[in-house]
């Protein structure tokens, strides 16, 4: 206290200085109009300025805490990346009905690869062992036949296209129910050679040739291709078609693998009766 | 004639002429001479600093007053009170002026001593005054014209003032 009263007396007058100073410059800012309105709006400014300065300096001590959260919402958005997601097509839809005996099932697949360009073409399928797809199982588009499933991985399935010089299928002319087969001449991915007719038999232009049901993988009826153009053959009993191909290859998203539920009990007959 | 008496004589003529002549004497905007501050710049040297400040803000509250310029003259008028002290100790011969009841002047300070004394205080409150009366720091030539010639102008005055009332030579005791 006794300091204090030596401080106020020691520094009396530049106190007092500063406390006339004080009322002056208040009256100056408080009732001279232009000063009032240029000392608000300083103020605000510069108060501004100050809250700005103090929110940059406190940010830097909440750095790290943002950088957390940024990485975690970083990590969180990257792990909904459709991208980063494999969606192997495992429905499979089946109405029971007991009054009929359910041979085959339709399995729906994505086509992840495809080729029509080579000698020997092969669709790849995103629907593999696990989601009931193995080796020679049909495979078909909305529109007709596509292929055979050859082998199967986990998730990933590869069809021998019906565009493969080693793909034969047998087939029926669906309006007089005559036996053939269709193979594929690697020529042009939108017709194959449809062979093996009776030449008593009469092919006209948009005949329908369908799967005759005779192997495993496909059911019968399933439609192939359409008639395009006979070529007789003279020194044969057969005639060959040009059919023009009810899939169509080179835009080929989407197929259904063909599970034949009696495969394995035809199988085993027909074994029986071969092998011995 | 009393110190004291001639420093209310001082006072009231020096307002006076300020007031009801200077203030409106207005030459192109730049040139304001405020005389009135010769009083506080005249004060006796032994005028104790608090009495100084008093006197020194009372005058230019009276002028503020006067001029409608709430505060802007008592803030120039109370810094050159405040500082007016140490100027005259820095001035001041070894042992201070000989006679301390008396008033700064040339003759009790030596002519040079005395301009730089009276150019220096009234530099110091044209400055404080004319910035916080035109307070616009992007005309800040205009303010710096309006305090040099204003500065110069009320120098000018304190002389011709200096020619009719300063003595011519020391009195001696």
């Amino acid at each position: 206290m006794r300091n204090l009263i030596l401080f106020i007396r020691r520094y009396f007058n530049l106190l007092l200085f500063i406390a006339i100073e004080a009322i002056c410059l208040n009256r100056v800012f408080s009732q001279n109009p232009f000063q009032q309105a240029w000392f608000l709006q300083f103020s605000e400014e510069w108060m501004g300025r100050l809250y700005q300065h103090y929110a940059d300096v406190m940010q830097y001590f909440h750095l790290k805490q943002v950088n957390e959260s940024l990485l975690a919402e970083n990590a969180r958005l990257r792990n909904q990346l459709l991208q980063d997601f494999s969606f192997p097509d495992t429905s499979r839809q089946l109405i029971r009905d007991t009054a009929h005996h359910r041979q085959y099932a339709y399995l729906p697949a994505e086509v992840v690869n495809n080729s029509i360009v080579h000698a020997s073409n092969y669709i790849t399928i995103h629907r593999g062992k696990l989601e009931g797809v193995h080796a020679h199982m049909g495979v078909v588009s909305s529109q007709g036949v596509a292929g055979v499933v050859v082998r199967a991985s986990d998730h990933y399935a590869l069809v021998m296209s019906l565009l493969h010089k080693d793909f034969r299928l047998s087939v029926r002319l669906k309006r007089t129910g005559d036996i053939g087969y269709v193979r594929w001449d690697g020529e042009d991915p939108t017709t194959a050679l449809f062979s093996d007719i009776p030449r008593s038999v009469a092919l006209y232009k948009n005949d329908t040739v369908v799967t005759s049901g005779f192997s495993v993988m496909f059911p019968p009826g399933i439609v192939v291709g359409y008639v395009e153009k006979v070529a007789h053959q003279p020194a044969s009993n057969f005639q060959v078609a040009r059919i023009r191909l009810a899939t169509p290859f080179s835009r080929l998203r989407y197929v259904y693998v063909i599970e034949n539920l009696q495969a394995p009990e035809q199988l085993q007959v027909e074994s029986n009766v071969v092998s011995p | 004639m009393s110190e004291l008496f001639k420093n209310i004589i001082r006072f009231v003529l020096l307002i006076f002429v300020q007031v009801f002549i200077l203030n409106n004497i207005m030459l192109n905007g730049w040139v304001q001479p405020y005389l009135y501050l010769l009083l506080i710049l005249l004060l006796p040297f032994q005028t104790p600093r608090w009495l100084l400040l008093m006197i020194g803000t009372a005058t230019g509250w009276i002028i503020d007053n006067f001029m409608h310029t709430p505060g802007l003259h008592a803030a120039a008028c109370a810094a050159i009170a405040y500082l007016r002290p140490f100027l005259i100790g820095m001035l001041a011969p070894q042992g201070g002026f000989e006679d301390t009841t008396r008033s700064p002047s040339p003759a009790t300070m030596g002519t040079g001593k005395f301009v730089f004394y009276a150019g220096m205080l009234v530099l110091i409150h044209h400055v404080i005054y004319f910035t916080l009366e035109v307070f616009n720091f992007q005309a800040t030539p205009y303010l710096a014209m309006k305090i040099v010639f204003s500065t110069l102008v009320t120098l000018l005055l304190i002389f011709v003032y200096g020619l009719l009332f300063f003595e011519k030579r020391p009195r001696r005791r």
